[in-house]
């Protein structure tokens, strides 16, 4: 059992994982068409804005962002993914086994950084759940799949958090460690982490005025 | 087995409009992560304290979501509800910002489509709700 879900069941989950958002990006090209033209243009005499050059731009641009409105949110939420992505890719652990496995892998940070960054990614949790549970405006769109989409995605990270400091037994954790990776992975393209792909797919290329892209498609 | 009371309701009519556009109506359910960063951006929500009723996502997960969630089969009391979420709670002018990019008026438009085919919308004349 234990070498089924440390080794083809990886492969399996990775396949579901990949497979799934190749499926969601072909499911986006259907719903949305490719548009030639733009329909809206900037009239003649309006000058475009020019913003600041260097980090004044990038201030500039913040501030016209959703930033402005909810700061602390922005920085939450951009941390979490970040850390959510980077860790596992770039983890010691996972590497070397990767290495042995297909004989190459990325590069990996210092056990310390991804503690660090492991105990950052878990406050970031902490902050969405208290978020759930208190503020009015999330609360009353909350249901108990939002909790279970937090347990999800936070779960592999409490387990490899544990089993790294040899906390509770090793063996057990390190199996609800790979089981809850595994689970992450399949569930990513069929539950509400199908946000991950949306996000590039529409902001990028669908026309629009929050169009983080060119916006060549329309639906 | 409980029957639920859809008297009144062309149920079979709601299920083939709600069929008619449901790959881009349930992915756009699912993309939403409830994250509520919608809020704000509507004048509505703003200008009534920041009730939570009026943000985008509550707006549409309460109307749109709803039908979908019970496949069409609703009574008049729920349409009667979609209808003031619809029409009192939004004015669609299209201006709810969403991190994912869901196409959130779409769907308010939809849930009043629905309501309007089955003799569900706001009767403004006799109503005069908000009248000086």
């Amino acid at each position: 059992m234990y070498d089924f879900i440390r080794g083809p069941m990886v492969w399996i989950s990775i396949a579901i994982f990949f497979g799934g958002i190749l499926w969601q990006v072909f499911r986006f090209l259907t719903l949305s068409q490719a548009i030639e033209e733009p329909k809206l243009k900037r009239p003649a005499g309006l000058v475009a804005e020019v913003p600041p050059a260097g980090v004044g731009g990038f201030l500039h641009a913040l501030k016209l962002s959703i930033f402005k409105t909810s700061p602390g949110m922005i920085i939450v939420t951009s941390v979490f993914h970040l850390c959510l992505v980077m860790v596992p890719l770039f983890l010691l652990g996972h590497n070397i086994l990767i290495e042995r496995a297909i004989g190459f892998s990325l590069f990996s940070f210092s056990e310390r950084t991804s503690d660090v960054l492991t105990v950052i990614f878990l406050f970031c949790g902490l902050f969405f759940l208290y978020r759930r549970l208190f503020l009015p405006r999330v609360r009353i769109i909350t249901s108990g799949y939002d909790f279970l989409m937090l347990l999800l995605a936070t779960a592999p990270f409490i387990t490899g958090l544990l089993a790294y400091h040899q906390l509770f037994d090793y063996k057990t954790l390190m199996v609800l460690h790979i089981l809850a990776g595994e689970a992450m992975l399949i569930c990513a393209p069929f539950t509400k982490f199908v946000h991950m792909v949306y996000f590039f797919a529409v902001r990028f290329s669908v026309k629009g005025e929050w169009a983080l892209g060119s916006g060549n498609r329309n639906w | 087995m409980f029957k639920k009371n859809t008297a009144g309701v062309d149920t079979d009519l709601i299920k083939k409009r709600l069929d008619s556009r449901k790959a881009k109506m349930k992915l756009s359910l699912a993309a939403c992560a409830h994250c509520t960063l919608c809020a704000e951006s509507c004048f509505l929500f703003n200008a009534r304290d920041n009730d939570p009723t009026y943000m985008p996502s509550y707006k549409f997960i309460n109307s749109i979501g709803v039908l979908y969630k019970k496949k069409g089969m609703v009574d008049r009391a729920a349409l009667q509800d979609i209808r003031d979420v619809v029409w009192d709670r939004c004015v669609l002018c299209t201006r709810c910002y969403c991190p994912f990019g869901i196409d959130i008026p779409e769907m308010i438009a939809f849930a009043r489509t629905i309501c309007r085919e089955q003799g569900v919308f706001p009767d403004f004349e006799k109503e005069q709700k908000h009248a000086g």
